[in-house]
């Protein structure tokens, strides 16, 4: 197995998996959007709220920000204290408190955390804009979950692979030409292979144009997929960077292989 | 309020809607400013450009 790294920033990611199968392809991608476990406000004590928002809108706004995430944090449901509905313990959660009068926008950098490590990822985000004489006082408390239960634990967006395409381009046996159109410009349009100015599968699409102009048979332009390699694209909510987010989708599948060699053999 | 994330992939939007909604108005296009915030597919794009703001129409009913 071999990663071949094209983009890599804070946010988002794009690299080249080779030298493996599909299930293993979308076993990462499934563990990136569902089983990376991120902290996120699950419940609201709401001591006032005069803005324009119901008590639930405004708490389903809270519960999407993201929040950054860091390993010192555990699931409810594995914590030690044994939290009954959803009262934890340090361990456990993380409160964040909002206190905001009007007239003012309310940004998630206006949260006030009990942890400092725990912050919203994207300080800019508005929760509401408030009028003159309108107030919001709420305790928001974090819990750390896992994106198969709710979208507000959902590390992973936009999490996807294709197989590498490859494009080969012969001319016509008859009269030597070439022409292929391509909406991603992964090949330009050309009548002759000298003047093939560029070729680049990652950017293929599999639009499958070539079919239009082409009949099947036509030798002149051949798009096949390498089964064994996946370039994936993926971006990150902000809980985690990107990177982390990849390598703890990975640890996930790790614990979970290494959990099921356990059980085997002790069968 | 713009919902905070995008309905269908879930990429924070909200917090590119003020400088979003400053520039449209200043008379730059729609199109190139959502390049410019880094919202590429056409889901988070139409949660921006079909957003109506509500919160002034509402607001001296409380
Ligand atoms: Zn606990
Ligand atoms: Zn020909
Ligand atoms: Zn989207």
């Amino acid at each position: 197995m071999d990663i071949d790294i094209i983009e890599l920033s804070k946010g988002s990611a794009k690299f080249v998996l080779s030298g493996t199968n599909p299930a293993f392809a979308n076993g990462i991608r499934r563990a990136m959007i569902a089983d990376v476990p991120t902290l996120a406000i699950e419940y609201v004590n709401l001591y006032d709220n005069t803005s324009v928002l119901y008590d639930e809108q405004l708490g389903l706004r809270l519960a999407l920000v993201p929040l950054t995430t860091d390993g010192d944090y555990v699931p409810q449901s594995d914590c030690d204290c044994g939290a009954v509905d959803g009262v934890g313990c340090p361990n456990c959660e993380v409160s964040l408190r909002l206190d905001v009068e009007g007239p003012k926008m309310v940004y998630s950098g206006d949260f006030i955390s009990a942890d400092p490590k725990v912050r919203p990822a994207d300080e800019k985000i508005p929760i509401v804009e408030l009028k003159e004489g309108q107030r919001v006082m709420l305790e928001a408390i974090a819990h750390v979950g896992y994106g198969r239960d709710h979208v507000r634990w959902q590390a992973g967006v936009a999490c996807g692979y294709k197989h590498l395409p490859t494009v080969e381009v012969e001319p016509c046996p008859e009269c030597g030409n070439v022409l292929v159109e391509c909406p991603e410009h992964a090949v330009f349009m050309a009548r002759s292979i000298e003047n093939l100015t560029e070729k680049d599968e990652l950017k293929c699409i599999k639009c499958g144009n070539v079919r239009h102009i082409f009949d099947l048979t036509d030798p002149s332009l051949k798009v096949t997929y390498d089964q064994h390699t996946f370039v994936f694209s993926l971006e990150s909510d902000g809980s985690y960077s990107a990177s982390e987010l990849i390598l703890k989708a990975a640890d996930v599948i790790k614990g979970r292989a290494q959990e099921f060699s356990d059980i085997l053999k002790d069968l | 309020m713009l919902p905070v994330r995008c309905f269908s992939c879930g990429k924070v939007i909200a917090s590119g809607y003020e400088e979003f909604k400053a520039r449209v108005e200043a008379g730059e296009d729609k199109g190139q400013v959502l390049n410019d915030l880094g919202y590429s597919r056409y889901c988070c794009r139409r949660m921006l450009l079909s957003h109506i703001e509500m919160v002034d129409v509402i607001a001296p009913y409380q």
